[in-house]
């Protein structure tokens, strides 16, 4: 009797295989804690991928799986990719927003046979730690660098950085840096503050000090950017005529609002602005403002999260449901595609995301909504970072 | 000898708005000997009654104040009643568990609500400029900070030291039950000075607003600096938290200024070298 | 024999059996936990690794009486310095591993002790903030060694006495984590109720006393920081081996207040509420967030609220209180 349900359970498990899989994806975010609308974001990327193109692709049916690590925590991000792959079986893992929460998982990817989607984590050298990762964000090598000749062409041969003091800070830093003094400007001054600086007049102090015309700073987006640029506005700074820039993670739409007039006008470059004009943006914010609720609240990493659905509709694609992650990646390196924020393709060699970057400005719509206008366009820009780190 | 004036101004301007935020955990902790975690989820819910008042009701700077601080009571009053005077004279840690329960509530529902995004509350034009001092110029914000930040530091010493409510109060923190005994409502002491506190907190949190933008995660994320700086000056004195604000103050703002890198560091020594010396706090009561 | 040497006879003998029967109790739990939830076995050696911090705050907080916030620095000194041992100077045996974190969470509980003896009361919680955000600055600058805030990798631990390797499965390390935890038990548990232990739940209770008594207060106390360095720092490294990555979360304020609230819960003073503690918080914070991972917050507040309105000696005291309310009307 055993042995004859055993069977049968067997036979009903190979018929589902014949018919239609459900394909599990175990997304990793911060769904609470401080960094709760990014992971958000994150959901909203998704279900605007399934609104725009259903869960279905052929006969098989994706389902998402989140699990919450609020903030940076390799070892709770480990052990919760290791569930998703050994518990819930996901074929699939992706998101992570913080670059050491990927860095943990990819000690698990091989032996699981898992190829993990990077939608955030933009440390550049994540894609190196194991062959099955791709990346559909950006590093900041990638969105910092062509500011440094953006700077320069605006007629300013002194400037110093700010910047926070974490990875993401020095990466953005030395990314300016090179790029900057390559273009023929010099470096000042280079102020690394620490990540929780409340009080920003000491730092302004300082850039006045050092004389220079404009000022590159990197903050993660939130409180801490926010402070920073009324406290270069109240410094007098800014009226005084030196040049803030930086990149577009300072004037994330999200914060548009509370920074108000305090940044009209101000330059970043970025890979994603939610105001990008083309049919896919169009149809994506769309889609996504219903998902996330409230459009004010949509961010970079929705779109991050977004094409990483494409890629891994993809894979599903190539390996026709089953479970080979050497196959899956394979088959999206060159895959190019028009993403939201323009056209995006995945270098085979490093499976990081080639995309443009763009110029931005803050401005100020007619109903007097503050947006990122885009003015410039560096054309399919890879990661100088992985270079950087060899 | 400019930079070292516009920098102490800073300091000065930095300290006195921590002493604003932090002086309601004073409080709480000092006179109440509760350690409540909570306080910057006070602080934080006041910020959003103002910054609602103002975008959506169209209120003024200052009605928006008075009423972000009396909507924060009127929500604290009944966990009072029903949480907090249950733990008056548990344990430290007990106290430490319950209001980071509070805390974790508070977090949880505001982003339910409100969503994860910052929030503001707008100055009115008078307080949005700047002042020229000659040699530099500062928001009057800042100076709107400290003016309300030394109203404050009097207003509280006047009514701890100079008034019935003070003398009961600190009757009932000595010994409650010999308090009650010569009529004292102990309850309603408590209760008060619990208001006092989160009134504080609420006040704080508003007009802080500039440098400590509102958020949900807001309690948390300041936690550890109320914490030290109320600790740093002793517990439930007045004059000692004012020190520790503008002593704490005064080194953040040089050691950024001085060195940014190694900011973190000059903050913590500072805090280890002033308890190693002082170790009941600047000015703690011996006990 | 005089009725009291007979009571102490007893108590001894009580005290023997409980030696034997509560590592038995924790080895039928462990085994249980392997073969009910093989797929969970990550989530439980983190549980572990976390569980033996908590019990090295339970030695400075229940036993002498030193609340802290900055216990994550032994923790973390504990992680870093196995996992620098094993990226930079190819100590992978697990082994040598765990003793490299063990005396470099030591070394971190004396720097500890150092600085958080000189106060009491409230400013030494703050002293014990301030060492943990030093330790965790300190990380951050040294990026060469530690990997700044990308955390440190490159550590890939041997396989467990040549034999087993840390699969994705996370069996050796489940089992090698039950059996660090249950050796530290067994050494805990002999060490607090050892004259040593005895005098510093004394200081606990009455510094002064045991000062006027001509007790070494300072000394002991020290002592007892530099054990549980030991023991965190033995969680530390188990957390490197497992997870082949380190955070600078392991050297974090929040890491220590969350391990805090975990014993509190539990209740204090006892080695048993330490591990209810911890597993309860961490067994319903897994299962809540993955419930609901973006509300989850509100509920774990809830709960803790409840915990002291009616658990208020913490769970395992709650436990105790029942069961001698059952056995006491026998």
């Amino acid at each position: 009797m055993k042995r004859l349900i055993a069977s049968a359970l067997a036979a009903l498990c190979l018929c589902s295989t014949a018919y239609a899989d459900t394909i599990k994806v175990g997304v990793i975010g911060p769904f609470s804690g401080p960094f709760a609308l990014q992971g958000k974001n994150f959901k909203a990327g998704i279900d605007a991928w399934f609104a725009l193109h259903g869960n279905k692709v052929g006969d098989d049916e994706i389902q998402v799986i989140y699990r919450d690590v609020p903030h940076a925590d390799p070892a709770q991000s480990k052990a919760l990719s290791q569930e998703l792959v050994v518990k819930e079986g996901v074929q699939y893992l992706a998101g992570y927003y913080f670059t050491p929460d990927a860095m943990a998982a990819t000690s698990l990817l091989e032996q699981a046979n898992v190829p993990m989607v990077v939608m955030n984590a933009a440390s550049s050298g994540i894609v190196i730690k194991s062959p099955y990762v791709v990346r559909t964000s950006f590093t900041l090598w990638q969105t910092a660098s062509p500011i440094g000749k953006v700077v320069f062409d605006a007629g300013i041969k002194q400037a110093v950085s700010v910047v926070s003091d974490y990875a993401p800070g020095i990466d953005a830093d030395s990314a300016f840096s090179t790029a900057f003094t390559e273009a023929g400007g010099e470096m000042l001054e280079t102020v690394r503050m620490p990540l929780d600086t409340n009080d920003f007049s000491p730092i302004m102090q300082r850039i006045r000090d050092s004389g220079a015309q404009a000022v590159f700073a990197f903050l993660p987006s939130g409180p801490t950017a926010l402070g920073f640029v009324k406290s270069f506005n109240d410094s007098g700074l800014k009226a005084d005529g030196v040049k803030l820039f930086a990149t577009g993670d300072l004037t994330q739409e999200p914060d548009l609002p509370a920074l108000g007039d305090a940044t009209l006008g101000m330059q970043t470059t970025f890979h994603y602005a939610v105001s990008h004009d083309s049919p896919e943006n169009k149809a994506f914010v769309e889609a996504a403002s219903k998902a996330i609720g409230d459009p004010k609240e949509l961010s970079f990493p929705a779109v991050g999260a977004f094409d990483g659905m494409y890629v891994i509709s993809k894979m599903i694609e190539a390996t026709g449901g089953t479970q080979d992650a050497k196959k899956a990646v394979e088959a999206v390196k060159g895959l190019s595609w028009e993403s939201p924020r323009g056209p995006v393709s995945i270098a085979p060699g490093t499976r990081h995301i080639t995309q443009n970057i763009y110029l931005r400005e803050v401005a100020k719509s007619a109903v007097g909504a503050y947006y990122n206008k885009e003015i410039q366009t560096f054309a399919n820009q890879g990661d100088p970072g992985l270079a950087a780190i060899k | 000898m400019q930079t070292i004036l516009s920098v102490a101004i800073d300091a000065l301007a930095y300290g006195m708005i921590l002493f604003l935020i932090s002086i309601g955990l004073s409080v709480t902790m000092g006179l109440m000997r509760v350690v409540n975690l909570a306080h910057g989820a006070f602080a934080m819910i006041g910020g959003y009654f103002a910054s609602y008042a103002m975008s959506a009701l169209g209120l003024g700077y200052g009605l928006a104040i008075v009423l972000a601080v009396t909507a924060t009571v009127i929500i604290a009053l009944p966990l009072e009643r029903f949480l907090y005077r249950r733990i008056y004279g548990a344990p430290e840690l007990t106290q430490v568990l319950m209001t980071i329960g509070v805390t974790f509530c508070i977090i949880g529902i505001t982003n339910y609500l409100f969503g994860p995004t910052l929030k503001t509350v707008p100055l009115p034009p008078d307080l949005a400029g700047s002042t020229d001092l000659g040699f530099r110029t500062i928001s009057n914000h800042r100076l709107f900070a400290i003016a309300c930040g030394l109203m404050v530091a009097a207003g509280l010493w006047l009514l701890f030291s100079r008034t019935g409510f003070g003398i009961k109060l600190r009757a009932v923190v000595d010994n409650a039950a010999m308090a009650a005994s010569l009529g004292v409502r102990t309850q309603w002491v408590y209760a008060a000075a619990f208001a006092i506190s989160v009134a504080l907190a609420a006040l704080g949190g508003v007009i802080g607003a500039e440098l400590l933008p509102i958020e949900p995660y807001y309690a948390l994320r300041y936690m550890v600096t109320f914490l030290v700086v109320v600790s740093v000056g002793g517990a439930g004195s007045i004059p000692g938290a004012l020190l520790a604000c503008l002593l704490l103050g005064a080194i953040e703002t040089a050691g950024r200024y001085l060195a940014p890198e190694y900011g973190e560091f000059f903050f913590y020594l500072a805090v280890i070298a002033i308890v190693s010396i002082f170790p009941r706090g600047l000015l703690g009561r011996a006990n | 024999m005089t009725v009291l040497e007979n009571e102490a006879e007893t108590a001894h003998k009580q005290g023997a059996m409980r030696l034997v029967a509560a590592p038995m109790l924790l080895l039928t739990l462990a085994i249980a936990g392997y073969f009910l939830f093989p797929d969970n076995l990550a989530l439980l050696t983190r549980i572990i690794a976390i569980s033996l911090l908590v019990l090295s705050i339970d030695l400075v907080t229940g036993i002498c009486g030193v609340a802290t916030l900055g216990q994550a620095a032994m923790f973390g000194a504990g992680a870093y310095a196995a996992g620098i041992g094993a990226a930079h100077f190819g100590i992978t045996d697990p082994l040598a591993m765990t003793v490299v974190g063990a005396f470099g969470g030591a070394l971190a509980g004396l720097l500890s002790g150092l600085v958080m003896l000189r106060a009491h009361g409230l400013p030494q919680l703050v002293l014990s903030i301030a060492v943990v955000h030093l330790f965790h600055e300190a990380a951050n600058k040294a990026s060469r060694w530690t990997g700044g805030s990308d955390g440190l990798t490159g550590i890939t631990p041997s396989p467990l006495l040549g034999l087993f390797d840390f699969d994705l499965w996370g069996r050796t390390a489940y089992i090698y984590g039950v059996f660090l935890l249950l050796l530290t038990f067994v050494a805990l548990r002999v060490i607090v109720s050892s004259p040593f232990g005895m005098l510093c739940r004394g200081i606990g209770e009455d510094a002064t006393r045991i000062e006027a008594m001509g007790g070494d207060v300072r000394g002991t106390m020290l002592k007892m920081f530099v054990i549980a360095g030991f023991v965190a720092g033995t969680g530390g490294a188990l957390g490197a081996i497992s997870t082949q990555v380190v955070g600078l979360d392991t050297l974090s304020f929040a890491l220590s207040a969350e391990a805090l609230v975990m014993l509190v819960l539990g209740g204090a003073g006892s080695l048993y509420g330490a591990l209810t503690g911890t597993v309860t918080f961490m067994w319903l914070e897994d299962v809540i967030s993955a419930a609901n991972p973006f509300h989850w917050m509100t509920i774990v507040g809830a709960l803790l609220i409840a915990a002291v309105l009616f658990a208020p000696r913490g769970l395992y005291g709650a436990v105790e209180e029942l069961a001698a309310r059952i056995w006491g009307r026998r």
